[in-house]
């Protein structure tokens, strides 16, 4: 009855079953096919940059989470003082990776993730929020690029909780770890037999 | 007892994985700029699109916002300045380059637009720039990139032509394209490549002709482009 090859053909029927339930996952619900079709789709601007900002005594701490595929230009990062009587000093960025282009010739460039400080100093001993703009620009690689975007931020106490970029196969992979622990689960109580002490 | 075991464990898998998606799906889908190509709307070509409240997931939608079918007129200065209002290529089918003097894509688009202005002007359609940029930049540029179609030049109210045409965040390259009749044929975001230009301007010559409908010629753009980009990506 339950011969090894039956639980064999059972397994691999029960992972293709699961193989195609995560592509069913990861792709878009057949009612809404059709609706955007021709993979031309890109990040709003605060989705691909998204930036964050906190403080301490001395020092303003920048952070850009950047999505994948898209870059930002490290010659165009401000930092300009909002609040009265704060005063900003240019930001320290780190080096990004040279990025040639046959029209611009060679840009310095950050993907994924970029971290800057800058100092700053108030006389208004505490009297006003802080707050600053951020200007910065970019592109995706795919061939589109962004007006240079300008953000009124009040950098936090605390540094903010960081967060990871998101990835296109995020929701396959949380979706087959969980189906595998499933699927684990099921296996594993098939082969089980319960031995009952006899008295 | 094992089976029924069986039989709930699988349906929960099967709902686990449809909610996953959906979820999955649906924040994806609102984080995008989505313009793209604008899709055939439900029914005969030149009916009223959908009302309002189906706005979101209906054909003939960008983000939520309605798709003009017609190309709103507006008026913006030319590189000398003077004031130039779109109606003045009424009747010619139109592609018009939203771009910048500072986008890289836009300038690698460039010769694409000035080989579409020299094959496609006897077919009458026009290549029209629309630089959103410093005039006195964007008349260097023009100078040294040899641009020989017509160029128009805005700021604010320029960013406001694409927001009219349903793009809420509007980046560049992005590319207009209208028939004759000024139907907005298709949008596109992003840098376009000569088999994607060619592709929505052979339907808008069949808009032209009448040989086909506007919702038919939407859709058989939305398919190409796919299938563009699958190749392109496969």
């Amino acid at each position: 009855m339950n011969s090894p090859r039956r639980y064999a053909i059972r397994t691999a029927l029960c992972l293709a079953a699961l193989l195609t339930l995560a592509q069913i996952a990861a792709a878009k619900p057949w009612w809404m096919r059709g609706v955007e079709s021709n993979g031309n789709d890109f990040l709003a601007p605060d989705v691909a940059f998204r930036v964050s900002a906190w403080a301490d005594a001395d020092n303003m701490h920048l952070r850009w989470v950047i999505a994948e595929g898209y870059y930002l230009y490290r010659h165009r990062i401000e930092v300009q003082a909002e609040s009265p009587d704060l005063i900003v000093s240019a930001p320290v960025l780190p080096r990004g990776q040279m990025r040639a282009d046959p029209y611009f010739g060679t840009q310095e460039v950050y993907f994924q993730q970029l971290e800057a400080s800058a100092a700053y100093s108030r006389s208004d001993a505490g009297a006003h929020p802080l707050q600053i703009k951020v200007i910065y620009q970019g592109c995706a690689l795919a061939g589109l690029c962004y007006p240079p975007i300008t953000k009124v931020i009040f950098p936090s106490n605390p540094p903010p909780i960081a967060e990871p970029p998101r990835h296109a196969w995020e929701g396959v992979a949380i979706l087959g770890g969980g189906a595998a622990f499933l699927l684990a689960g099921w296996l594993l109580r098939k082969g089980r037999e319960l031995e009952i002490p006899r008295l | 007892m094992r089976r029924a075991l069986r039989v709930v464990g699988g349906l929960f898998i099967v709902v686990v994985a449809l909610w996953a998606g959906i979820r999955s799906y649906a924040q994806r889908s609102s984080q995008r700029l989505h313009t793209a190509s604008i899709e055939a709307s439900a029914g005969a070509a030149g009916a009223p699109l959908a009302s309002d409240a189906a706005a979101p997931q209906d054909l003939g939608y960008v983000n939520g916002s309605r798709i003009p079918e017609k190309l709103p007129v507006f008026t913006l200065g030319d590189v000398a300045g003077k004031a130039t209002s779109i109606a003045a290529w009424q009747g010619k089918s139109l592609v018009l380059n939203f771009w910048a003097t500072w986008c890289a894509p836009c300038q690698r688009e460039i010769p694409l637009l000035l080989a579409l202005h020299r094959e496609w002007a006897a077919r009458n359609v026009e290549v029209i720039g629309i630089a959103v940029d410093n005039p006195g930049k964007v008349r260097s540029f023009a100078h040294q990139f040899n641009i020989t179609y017509p160029l128009l030049v805005g700021d604010q109210d320029a960013m406001d032509v694409i927001t009219s045409l349903g793009v809420q965040s509007p980046a560049f390259p992005f590319t207009v394209f209208t028939d004759r009749r000024g139907e907005v044929v298709a949008l596109f975001m992003g840098e376009l490549h000569k088999p994607q230009a060619n592709l929505i301007l052979d339907q808008v010559q069949q808009l032209n002709q009448d040989h086909t409908g506007l919702a038919a010629a939407r859709r058989a753009i939305a398919d190409g482009l796919s299938a563009l980009s699958m190749h392109h990506s496969g």
